[in-house]
């Protein structure tokens, strides 16, 4: 740049005008960023996403994740019904474990009225939040093998996965959104025999698992696309609000089941996969051993649950049994009651939370004493796992971005309320 | 148990259909060089080799690996198109009637091409990815040369003096129908597939042509047919892949055949991995991509994608063709090939000496689409960098290295046994190495501080111990890991 100190260069020069100048002959080749869109519908976005992504060569140089497709209003939806009609609504934000948000919630509206619910209906709560994280990992896992290019991996974790949705169709009549559970505990008790086809599908799944790792721990190119890429460090994911798996993958140990135990918890001998580098290896080996710890607690929880109620005996919560409505005039009355004017929440807000599959799933609930939600906020797990993403994947390969939103696992449903 | 029949049942339908097109190949060869002209045979050749062997296998290709892929997942696979035929009813035949169903709907698919897309190019993509996989068969012989009716037949349509040359020429033509079927579709997505594959195509021309010269070294030629070799007999000893590296004295010949992959085990993992990007499939799929850029032809419908799906067939067939003549022993037997062309019926009639030899080279090949399909179901997708690395920094060096060792080798014994014996020591290094249960060392110590993701925190003894992955490292996997690297 020297020479545009010489006043002489910047006259014109007809002979020599035309050609480059020397400092543009040494300049690198001018490249055109290319904008691609992936999403809303692209075969590596779970839900409905756009990514605008802006790529130089294979290089992504910005990253845009675009919400809003799967927007259903939800949190108004809420404040329309009564607080058991709320259920089928949280059914839907992640779909992969309704029984998580189904429990989590109702959790939340026990926590405010301040009701202590039965051990019976503790225990199956827990077997059933479990029974779905195994689902949303299987699904998270085998998706990441799947998007990678390897089918085998994907169907095996398919396979036990309709084993799952089989027996959850036998516990609570729905495969996917299940609905289950009431305010006060459990509206329906394990079916007979139940306990020992999962015993029997955990087995298998056992297996299925074992194949999968075998399948993708140690393939060589599994590990060179997962290790060291999608990296995000500790103190960045907490700083962007990481939880679950996620957070795990990172290194920091906090897992709400540990860290602050509800339901029966405690009562469980079960480890919390912690990893080292916040990769996506770590998080793929992080789920992975999660499954293992599920299985493990399901067997704990099947082998000791206690026998007795599965729901409060209080009919302003609780409906009435049948006999009771079709028998007594109390009976009849609260059904009413609870069915036309809903449970009669106390004024208030709470703030109550539970790990599911992807991280912590925070209820935010404020009532004002009328039978209906006054305001439902749901903190999603999959929400500040999204918005790091531009974070994660600036400057890496448009390849990585796959195993990277894969192993993240975001769930449309839950972050767009 | 009746799928274990049904399997047989196809094994066996299979290797009769393979008899009888052979057959036929020779004896139509004999009977036009009888009545038109001489060199008559070659053109019959070029009916049955490429358009009824390549073509019918490609074909059956499509449904075969949905079928294998499903006994993999261990599902059924297509079954369900079904044929209303009386005595056929309600038979799902394997799901070959899924075949027909597949042509039917891409012949009757809209034929849409994108507004902005050059016409002109963007129809003659798909033309330029399918003629050359098929030309690409000419030069290989799948057969021998006998006495069919009085006149000689070779199973071969060319043989020109440059041999391989062609195939490795015509071979990288292939690509400018990836890149004109990206770049003419002005899909951005369609773009990025076509520059993939180029840039995938150049990597690996380097690296195939590479790990072939060793072979061209051991056998002094580049033409197929002499690489593949004319068998010994009272008048003199074998040639090419035909001869015996030690052989028993005796009538029955029996003993260590000087075949591609024992002399040359490098040279065929390289060209096997590098002739393996070439068709573009898992997990060299990088052009395709279907999860994260969809592929070079998103934009293409019905029959003109239907032809760069064939053509992807038709190339698995070639490579299996083309490395079994170079790698394995063409259409020889491993022993006893001598004894049975010794044979007095065999002398008598060329053309079931000819079929037999011929039967035993589509066998070979079917075994080698078979490993293909293993590994296109068992191994995700590489990533961009990841291959130009492999393509450049392993198959490359390795393919050099291979030059030299072998070339000396050659120079140093011309009998080829000294060549061999080191060809035997390294598969014995490979069979090892995916045979053992511990990562190789540098992927050792990153797994190493990984192991503490996965057994570190099993304070409580329940989880499996770090050492008890290794255990579940398959047979398979193991194979096509050594063959990958």
């Amino acid at each position: 740049m020297a020479d545009h100190a010489k006043p002489e260069d910047h006259a014109p020069n007809p002979d020599t005008d035309a050609y480059a100048h020397e400092s543009e002959l040494e300049a690198h080749l001018q490249t055109k960023r290319m904008v691609i869109n992936m999403g809303p519908s692209h075969p590596a976005t779970h839900g409905t996403v756009r990514l605008k992504v802006e790529l130089e060569g294979e290089t992504i140089v910005k990253i845009d994740p675009e919400i809003g497709f799967l927007h259903r209003g939800f949190q108004k939806s809420c404040e329309n019904v009564t607080w058991t009609q709320c259920l089928p609504y949280t059914d839907r934000l992640n779909y992969l474990s309704a029984m998580m948000n189904n429990f989590g919630f109702l959790n939340a509206v026990e926590k405010l009225i301040g009701l202590e619910i039965p051990e019976r209906a503790k225990y199956i709560r827990v077997i059933g939040s479990e029974l779905h994280r195994l689902t949303d990992h299987l699904t998270c896992v085998g998706a990441t093998g799947l998007e990678m290019g390897g089918f085998q991996p994907f169907l095996l974790a398919l396979e036990f996965r309709e084993l799952l949705f089989d027996r959850t169709a036998e516990l609570t009549g729905a495969r996917l959104t299940t609905s289950f559970g009431r305010v006060g505990g459990i509206n329906r008790d394990l079916p007979e025999g139940w306990v020992e086809k999962v015993r029997k599908s955990l087995d298998r799944g056992e297996e299925l698992i074992t194949e999968m790792d075998a399948l993708l721990t140690r393939n060589r190119i599994f590990v060179d696309r997962t290790k060291g890429t999608g990296i995000i460090s500790a103190e960045d994911a907490i700083d962007f609000g990481y939880t679950g798996p996620a957070l795990r993958a990172c290194g920091v140990d906090y897992d709400i089941r540990k860290a602050k135990p509800y339901w029966v918890y405690d009562r469980f001998d079960f480890d919390v996969p912690v990893g080292e580098h916040g990769d996506n290896y770590d998080r793929y080996l992080v789920r992975l051993e999660e499954m293992r710890q599920s299985i493990r607690i399901l067997r704990q929880a099947m082998d000791t649950i206690p026998a007795g109620p599965i729901i409060v005996d209080d009919w302003r919560i609780a409906l009435p049994p049948k006999p009771e409505v079709y028998g007594t005039i109390e009976g009849v009355m609260s059904h009413f009651k609870l069915v036309m004017e809903g449970i009669q929440v106390p004024a208030g807000e709470v703030y109550d939370s539970t790990e599911a599959s992807n991280g912590e799933l925070g209820w935010y609930l404020v009532s004002d004493g009328r039978g209906r939600p006054y305001k439902v906020h749901v903190r999603a797990p999959g929400f500040p796992v999204l918005a790091a993403v531009p974070h994660i994947i600036e400057g890496k390969m448009l390849a990585d971005l796959i195993p990277t939103f894969d192993t993240i696992n975001m769930i449309g449903g839950e972050v767009e309320q | 148990m009746s799928r274990v029949l049904t399997i047989l049942t196809a094994c066996i339908t299979i290797v009769v259909a393979m008899f009888g097109g052979v057959a036929s190949a020779y004896l139509v060869g004999g009977l036009v060089e009888e009545h038109w002209f001489t060199g008559a045979s070659r053109l019959t050749n070029i009916l049955f080799l490429i358009l009824v062997f390549v073509m019918i296998i490609a074909t059956l290709l499509t449904m075969a690996e949905r079928k294998w892929s499903a006994f993999i997942q261990d599902r059924m696979g297509p079954n369900m198109a079904r044929i209303g035929l009386p005595g056929l009813k309600n038979r799902s035949l394997g799901g070959l009637p899924h075949i027909l169903t597949d042509v039917l709907k891409m012949l009757t698919k809209e034929d849409f091409i994108p507004a902005a897309a050059n016409r002109f190019l963007f129809n003659l993509g798909p033309i330029l990815a399918f003629a050359p996989v098929f030309a690409l068969f000419a030069v290989v012989p799948a057969g021998p040369s006998v006495n069919v009716f009085g006149h000689r037949v070779d199973m071969v349509v060319a043989t020109p003096d440059f041999g391989m040359l062609y195939i490795l020429a015509i071979a990288s033509l292939a690509v400018y129908g990836t890149a004109l079927a990206g770049w003419a579709s002005n899909n951005k997505f369609a773009l990025l597939g076509g520059v993939r594959a180029t840039s995938q195509m150049i990597a690996y021309e380097v690296a195939l042509g590479l790990s072939l010269v060793g072979l061209f070294l051991a056998f002094s030629s580049v033409q197929l047919p002499a690489i593949v070799g004319e068998l010994g007999s009272a008048v003199g000893l074998g040639t090419g892949q035909a001869q015996y590296l030690w052989r028993t004295d005796g009538e029955f010949d029996l003993g260590l055949p000087a075949w591609g992959i024992i002399l040359q085990p490098l040279g065929f993992l390289g060209f096997f991995a590098a002739s393996f990007a070439e068709t573009k499939r898992a997990p060299f799929d990088l052009p395709e991509g279907e999860s994260e850029i969809i592929g070079y032809f998103v934009e293409y419908s019905g029959m003109k994608f239907g032809l760069f799906m064939i053509s992807e067939f038709v190339e698995v067939v070639v490579l299996a063709g083309v490395t079994t003549a170079l790698f394995l022993g063409g259409h020889h037997l491993p022993f006893g090939g001598e004894w049975l062309a010794s044979q007095p019926l065999m002398q008598e009639h060329g053309w079931l000496f000819g079929t037999i030899l011929g039967t035993v080279f589509w066998l070979k090949v079917l075994f080698l689409i078979w490993v293909q399909l293993l590994i296109r179901w068992t191994f995700p997708r590489f990533r961009y960098d990841q291959i130009q690395a492999l393509g450049w920094k392993i198959l490359l060096p390795m393919g050099l290295a291979n030059v030299f060792v072998s070339g000396a080798l050659v120079l140093w014994d011309p009998s080829l046994r000294a060549l061999a014996v080191l060809g035997i020591l390294e598969l014995g290094v490979l069979a090892v190495l995916t045979m053992t249960r511990k990562e190789p060392a540098e992927a050792g110590g990153a797994h190493g501080a990984h192991g503490g993701a996965h057994g570190g925190h099993d304070t409580h003894g329940h989880g499996l111990p770090a050492g008890a992955h290794a255990a579940h490292a398959m047979p398979a996997h193991g194979a096509a890991h050594a063959s990958t690297h």
